[in-house]
């Protein structure tokens, strides 16, 4: 009965084979997939890297299984590595949007690099004050998505979509998003006039959407433009 | 027929000029430009974000048998953004971007640079982990502010010029 045993053993690892065959055909799939995405990022970071002339190294991972954590180590101060979480790359569709995701991770990257200790206490600044240095890499980084050839309003699209609005931010170590917003519509009012003008979110919902949600702040912008005072600074709701 | 090979070569140029990069990194030659502040700026919030402040070169600046500029010349750079001081000692600070020096292309220019107030935050966060066994202590450190971000004209700054680039 010894050809019986074998045989069973044959049948088994046949089936062992079979199996995971299968298992490993999913696996290239998911694995072509991760690829095609982490192409589209190498390349939009690529081309802000280089046209901005930053000239210190950071690298960008897609991660699908990573979770963000308050508590976690910032790789992207530590270790210089922008992780795109798949709960922040489902919300973005198009380059411009993309773009303004990694600009604004960039410029927290890029600036822990100076500094004492080798950048360590500007990290640990970024991160004991991440409410003031949230408007700051806002802004820097739609000059970076300028200065690489994609429009503003694309970062205002991808904020509009993904973050959410709070009640208050006196008690919290984030900003309205409300605020955010008014703060980069003002910035690209002021400064790149040009993508209000020739404006190619026109017939985006998202940004129409942004429109309709920001009707107060953009009254006391407008205010702001009419003056001319260009030092006041407003109180956006 | 002329007509349609002259377009299909135009629209072949404009593709591979489209391709083409706008920068080549691979010169690691750069030229020091130094500079002073023409008028001091005694705090971050006497400036305003997109404002033009004036300089002045403080070196000649030669490059290739030529004057880029000489000492004295007034350029103009741009109130990038400007950082508000902070608690726990962080400093203001202002960055300065968008030089516009003679003929030189900013592309070609350091694309920016910050100056900073006084870094409490060196003494203050050592100070705040000291204290944090003994609450509420730690937490008072929240209140001590970091430094103004002054500019005088004693101060000496220097950004690269990469002719190369």
């Amino acid at each position: 009965m010894w050809y019986i045993k074998k045989m069973k053993k044959i049948l088994f690892l046949t089936l062992v084979l079979l199996l995971s065959s299968n298992v490993f055909a999913i696996d290239e799939k998911a694995v072509l997939e991760e690829n095609s995405i982490q192409t589209r990022i190498n390349n939009v970071a690529a081309k802000i890297l280089n046209e901005n002339a930053y000239d210190k190294r950071i690298v960008f991972v897609y991660d699908k299984k990573a979770k963000e954590s308050a508590l976690k180590n910032c790789s992207k101060l530590t270790k210089r590595e922008v992780i795109v979480y798949d709960k922040n790359y489902k919300f973005i569709e198009s380059d411009d949007e993309l773009a303004g995701y990694l600009s604004r991770e960039i410029q927290a990257a890029y600036r822990s690099y100076d500094g004492i200790a080798k950048g360590a206490l500007s990290a640990i600044k970024m991160k004991a004050a991440p409410k003031k240095y949230e408007l700051i890499y806002d802004k820097l980084a739609l000059d970076a998505m300028v200065k690489a050839g994609y429009n503003p309003l694309g970062l205002i699209v991808y904020i509009n979509k993904t973050a959410p609005q709070a009640r208050q931010d006196f008690l919290s170590n984030k900003n309205l998003t409300s605020k955010r917003l008014a703060y980069l519509y003002e910035r690209i009012y002021f400064k790149y006039p040009e993508f209000l003008k020739d404006n190619k979110y026109t017939d985006n919902k998202y940004y129409q959407n942004f429109l309709l949600t920001s009707q107060n702040n953009r009254r006391m912008l407008e205010y702001k433009a009419r003056s001319k005072n260009y030092r006041l600074e407003i109180e956006y709701e | 027929m002329n007509r349609l090979f002259l377009l299909l070569f135009m629209a072949i140029m404009v593709c591979i000029c489209g391709c083409s990069y706008a920068y080549n990194y691979e010169s690691t030659l750069e030229i020091p430009i130094e500079f002073r502040i023409q008028n001091d700026i005694l705090s971050e919030k006497s400036v305003y974000e997109g404002e033009k402040i004036n300089f002045v070169v403080e070196k000649d600046l030669f490059y290739d048998k030529h004057y880029l500029a000489k000492k004295g010349d007034v350029f103009t750079a741009e109130v990038q953004a400007v950082i508000t001081s902070g608690m726990n000692g962080i400093p203001a600070s202002i960055i300065f971007n968008n030089f516009h020096i003679n003929e030189i292309p900013p592309s070609k220019l350091t694309s920016s640079f910050e100056v900073f107030g006084q870094d409490r935050s060196l003494w203050v966060f050592p100070l705040k982990w000291a204290l944090t066994p003994l609450p509420p202590t730690g937490s008072l450190t929240n209140f001590i502010k970091g430094g103004k971000a002054k500019v005088k004209k004693d101060k000496l700054f220097t950004i690269y010029y990469h002719p190369e680039w």
